[in-house]
């Protein structure tokens, strides 16, 4: 019988040597693990216990990276001191892959840096390090209990996933449609569609799709409940790569005679513009029906939007146009690289012109810490979760769209169909 | 500390509705300190929650469970609740409760044999979770080795301490 990319990457990496099915639990090897900031917690953990310095050591340099990420510059005093002992710590465990003085979201930095390989296992204490599968890599958030035990001994214990397939039929149009279709799939299959399981996102749009639609589709695998998502390894993967690594890789795909839970169809082309409303990631509605509510605060950004394609779409589209008065449009790149991509294009001078504000890259506008907004007010935004709370006040609205979305109703003031809006797309 | 999960856990059932995510258990954010999060714990989905929860409580929950980040439930343990049952668990949610460790077996079915405020029996041994009033049961999951493992050495991290104490001990 075939295997599923899960499976085939599980029994790659299976310490017993064996191959594993779907349903097999396995120790498994570990390739890749990221730390981000909250890496003191994982310490702790380890000193509660009296293992010897919390993290007695790392079990291999050269598969381990730190990135104090979240919000740099440190948004408050406790980061701050919590920086220095991350600083202590990562000295006396001789960490190689560090960087702690540099702003950005670690889902970004970690292909930036092409630390991340197809083919690989990786894992971090974050739920978006799913994200990795858009380079084909079998990457997922691990807790912080589980990071312990991967950085002492470089293994972790595995379930191997059943496998959902999912099949993207029509053509990419001239903006990011990655959102949309991760909402319209949450709203039609539920927000745990694809529970504990690993999506393999595949058919005819995938060749066509860039690597940034393809991360943002990969890092929302989380919000449908997936341990992995996968795209197969293709020319604009190894494109993608080709400038930020040398070291060799094995990608893989699914065998022609694997089995899956299930298979779900998409035909972007009769797809409408989609809209998460208050306060779920499934409570998919098309933008229509939602029309006309008045925003006060639109947002682009996070490890799931703050890519360049999705800063390029806001800008092009603002290109002739303002942020209607009263409206607090906030841009946050997801990383020095991609703002610095959008700085040569000549983008993040068009933001600014057309009164949009451009933020330092960091996790802050996805959480309440940049960019609050207060009971009663209304938020529509492209980044990763719409949870009550999640912008700050318990009785705020959140809306999720694409960027598209986002930026139009930041023109209009309200929510609207972008074609309406934007008459040349 | 050794967990024993042969341990009948009975205590009262607090429900919870489908897709209850972690920002709302552990709302870290906006609260840093953990007697503060134990204020103010799931108060987006019940605000009576924190007030009134006593330890031995027990969380009957829908489906999804523990959804969105890789936080752990480190505050539901601290306020006193023994044991989680639920429609579906988020699987980061999973681990991080298994790691702790806590009972939390998903149980498709149990919001149809135990309702809120009422008496849960919970007997893992026997492989069954009983309503004390009515007498109704429904069976539940056996973690495989490897996760009893777990339990049985007292959570994720003293599992990690005696392994490397061990190795270390052996050169």
């Amino acid at each position: 019988m075939g295997q599923t990319i899960a499976e085939k990457i599980l029994s790659r990496h299976n310490l017993a040597g064996t191959p594993v099915k779907a349903g097999d639990f396995l120790a498994a090897r570990i390739d890749g693990a990221m730390c981000h900031y909250q890496f003191m917690d994982i310490l702790r953990l380890g000193t509660e216990v009296g293992l010897p310095h919390g993290i007695p050591r790392i079990w291999d340099p050269e598969r381990f990276y730190l990135l104090v990420d979240h919000h740099q510059p440190a948004l408050a005093q406790a980061y701050a001191d919590e920086n220095v002992l991350i600083r202590k710590e990562a000295e006396r465990l001789g960490v190689k892959y560090f960087h702690d003085a540099e702003p950005g979201i670690a889902h970004q930095m970690m292909p930036d840096y092409g630390y991340v390989r197809p083919g690989e296992l990786v894992v971090g204490n974050d739920s978006h390090t799913i994200a990795y599968g858009a380079l084909n890599a079998g990457s997922t958030g691990m807790t912080r209990a589980d990071m312990l035990h991967v950085l002492t001994f470089g293994e972790a214990w595995f379930q191997v996933p059943q496998s959902a397939k999912v099949v993207l039929k029509g053509r990419q149009p001239n903006y990011p449609i990655a959102k949309d279709i991760i909402l319209h799939l949450a709203g039609q299959y539920g927000d745990e569609f694809a529970q504990g399981m690993s999506i393999e996102f595949t058919g005819p749009l995938v060749p066509e799709m860039p690597i940034d639609s393809r991360m943002c589709l990969a890092t929302h695998g989380v919000e449908v409940a997936a341990k992995f998502a996968f795209f197969e390894f293709d020319g604009k993967t190894r494109e993608y790569l080709r400038t930020r690594t040398d070291k060799p890789y094995e990608p893989v795909a699914a065998d022609a005679d694997a089995v899956y839970a299930k298979t779900i169809e998409l035909d972007v082309d009769t797809m409408p513009f989609a809209i998460a409303k208050p306060h779920n990631f499934g409570n998919w509605s098309p933008v229509d029906e939602v029309a006309g509510i008045k925003v006060d605060q639109a947002l682009i950004g996070s490890c799931s939007n703050g890519r360049f394609e999705d800063i390029e779409i806001a800008a092009r589209m603002l290109k002739g146009r303002k942020v209607a008065k009263g409206v607090r449009f906030v841009i946050s790149p997801s990383s020095q690289q991609v703002y610095l991509d959008c700085m040569k294009a000549g983008l993040i001078q068009q933001l600014i012109e057309s009164g949009a504000h451009v933020v330092t890259p960091g996790c802050g506008v996805c959480q309440p810490k940049v960019a609050y907004v207060s009971a009663g007010e209304v938020c529509i935004t492209a980044t990763t979760r719409n949870f009550k709370g999640r912008k700050g006040s318990l009785d705020a609205q959140l809306y999720l769209g694409g960027p598209l979305t986002v930026t139009a109703a930041a023109v209009a003031g309200r929510i609207v169909n972008p074609k309406e809006v934007f008459g040349e797309i | 500390m050794k967990f024993d999960l042969n341990r009948v856990i009975r205590g009262r059932v607090w429900t919870f509705p489908d897709s209850v995510d972690t920002d709302a258990m552990n709302p870290y954010y906006k609260y840093t300190t953990m007697e503060d999060l134990k204020a103010h714990t799931m108060e987006a989905f019940r605000p009576e929650f924190p007030k009134e929860v006593k330890p031995g409580d027990i969380i009957v929950a829908g489906r999804n469970f523990g959804c969105g980040s890789h936080r752990p439930a480190t505050v539901l343990r601290e306020v006193g609740v023994a044991a989680i049952l639920c429609e579906s668990a988020s699987r980061l949610f999973l681990r991080n409760t298994i790691a702790l460790p806590m009972p939390i077996y998903v149980v498709p079915g149990i919001n149809e044999v135990v309702k809120d405020g009422e008496t849960l029996e919970i007997d893992y041994a026997a492989g069954r979770a009983t309503n004390v009033k009515t007498g109704k049961s429904i069976a539940i999951p056996k973690f495989p080795p490897m996760i009893e493992n777990i339990y049985e050495s007292g959570g994720l991290p003293q599992l990690v301490k005696d392994r490397y104490l061990a190795e270390t001990a052996q050169r």
